[in-house]
């Protein structure tokens, strides 16, 4: 909602919003270019952000959390557009002031006191670009710094680290629900590989999908409430849909070649997902309820791991080519693909514009407009992350 | 009735039973409710044996040789499947539940690595079916990229982990 007050809108956030506008409109390059594009920023975009009444560490944290949105950049010499005025006293509270004075907003964030400040930068965040922030999310990965493949969740700038497994067996396939609530992943300790799911709220955990054969691929659709995965219980990789209530599966593909990786379309309705049936993998678009899946042309002669923009309007994936795996984006409308960077297994952030990926074990967040690539979590030996939309 | 006529009838009944095994209804009961069965180009899976992980102790994964597989690729190919009729009589005779672990080299992405895996065991299992070894004798499980039988890089590393093994349940 835009806090806005009857007035003339700031001459620097007018031309911010038009610079931002022709940025957009840049024609991206097709992959068969084999280039990388670059867009830069030729002129500074982003909202200068005062920052007042905080402690340190909590203006550290909203600072960064402003700098990481790409839509402000928080001002160390006082001189702002915005003014954002915090309180810690009985909770966060926070009030955003316009250049002229005029508060934008001012009220209360829940939770506990780093997640009530990513609420309020995501909130500035909102005031100022009409978009949603990235601050207060989740994100869940696989690490291996304690030499099997775990479980783990942190808050989405690399911050409260926590281990979730610690089976010693292979844990694999982590998804985290739109919601935040929930972990899927792909356990081996039974000797097979079966969907367990994890409560966040009070970190129970109970088996899901434990049907022969192998279950991973977890997907959480938009709602939080279904899964996509693949199962070979019928004598071959397939993707179905389960619910978490325990009841009723349905089976989305038939066909014998392997299909894999399935990823849900903002409203529910699709589905996303990898299959080589045409000789190696690439991806399809298919109705959720089952249906004759269609190709889509990435340009790429091997495309895995899809990732569903929130907006509907692109579809992140890893390809293949002479370099290595890369981080690619598909643009429904015009069929084009670009290519991001090195790296593999790409989530799309609650604003469509960020991305999440692991690259050398690394976890990297990566601004698609502007190029810019903050390494989030190193050392951690990190693989197949996963990015909700929403915290507990 | 002459031997002649038995033995015909006898194959009759054994080239019969061999394509029921492939259209049979595969939903029985469970927490799935009902789908259209289409099994023509895949044996749905039986239960699980309780108790056996294809690692674990109980488990001899030393019985019979692995499958290896092409690059990308889940086809079973020449000189592998010569491989097939010596096992499949083995598994046969033995009687004993088996299960077929699908692997794949670390090149590409984990989660289609493990389908790819998986594809590769049920190429095996499909197979030894059409080798008249009964469907429910044979599990499968896929640990993808994971696991590798040799952890180094290169195409001879990358040549031994592309597989599929046989782990007989004790």
């Amino acid at each position: 909602m835009n806090y806005l007050p009857h007035r003339p809108t700031p001459a620097i956030v007018t031309i911010a919003a038009i610079t931002v506008t022709a940025l957009l409109m840049l024609p991206t390059l097709s992959a068969q270019a084999q280039e990388r594009p670059r867009i830069t920023v030729t002129k500074d975009t982003r909202a200068p952000v005062v920052i007042r009444g905080l402690n340190p560490e909590a203006a550290s944290i909203l600072a960064n959390d402003l700098d990481l949105s790409g839509v402000a950049v928080p001002s160390h010499d006082g001189a702002g557009v915005f003014t954002a005025e915090g309180s810690l006293a009985g909770g966060v509270k926070g009030r955003l002031r316009d250049a002229s004075g005029a508060i934008l907003f001012d009220k209360a964030f829940p939770g506990s006191p780093r997640m009530a400040i990513h609420r309020f930068a995501d909130e500035i965040v909102r005031a100022i670009s009409g978009r949603p922030g990235i601050a207060a999310t989740q994100i869940a990965f696989i690490s291996r710094r304690s030499g099997r493949k775990e479980v783990f969740v942190a808050d989405y700038d690399g911050a409260n680290v926590r281990q979730l497994t610690q089976d010693g067996a292979l844990s694999v396939s982590p998804a985290i629900s739109p919601n935040g609530r929930f972990v899927a992943y792909t356990g081996y300790q039974s000797g097979y590989a079966d969907v367990y799911l994890i409560d966040l709220a009070n970190g129970g955990r109970r088996p899901l999908v434990r049907a022969p054969g192998t279950n991973s691929g977890s997907a959480f659709a938009p709602d939080s409430s279904r899964l996509a995965l693949t199962m070979s219980r019928d004598g071959n990789p397939e993707i179905y849909v389960v619910g978490l209530g325990g009841g009723g599966g349905r089976r989305l593909t038939r066909h014998p070649a392997t299909d894999s990786s399935p990823s849900w379309s903002p409203s529910g309705s699709e589905i996303v997902f990898v299959s080589d049936r045409t000789g190696s993998p690439q991806l399809f678009r298919m109705s959720a309820s089952g249906g004759g899946p269609g190709r889509l042309n990435t340009g790429f002669s091997y495309a895995t791991e899809p990732d569903w923009a929130p907006d509907g309007s692109k579809i992140a994936f890893t390809a293949r080519g002479g370099g290595g795996l890369q981080i690619a984006v598909l643009d429904l409308a015009s069929g084009s693909t670009r290519i991001i960077g090195s790296g593999e297994d790409p989530a799309w952030g609650p604003n469509s514009r960020h991305l999440i990926y692991s690259q050398g074990g690394s976890l990297h967040l990566h601004d698609t407009l502007t190029g810019r690539r903050t390494t989030i979590l190193s050392g951690m030996r990190i693989s197949e992350p996963s990015w909700s939309r929403s915290s507990l | 009735m002459s031997h002649t006529i038995r033995f015909i009838i006898a194959l009759v009944f054994t080239f019969s039973f061999a394509s029921c095994a492939k259209k049979q209804d595969p939903y029985g009961s469970g927490d799935f409710g009902s789908f259209d069965g289409d099994s023509s180009y895949g044996t749905p899976l039986g239960s699980r044996p309780e108790g056996a992980s294809f690692f674990g102790s109980n488990v001899n994964r030393n019985v019979y040789p692995p499958i290896y597989f092409a690059f990308d690729q889940f086809q079973i190919i020449g000189a592998e499947q010569a491989k097939l009729d010596g096992i499949a009589s083995g598994i046969r005779q033995s009687g004993r539940t088996v299960i077929i672990a699908g692997f794949t080299d670390e090149r590409g992405t984990e989660e289609y690595n493990r389908a790819l895996g998986e594809r590769r065991a049920h190429s095996v299992r499909t197979a030894l079916i059409q080798r008249g070894v009964s469907p429910g004798l044979l599990q499968t499980v896929s640990f993808g990229e994971d696991e590798p039988a040799d952890p180094g890089t290169g195409e001879a590393a990358w040549a031994r982990n592309r597989r599929a093994e046989f782990g007989v349940v004790n």
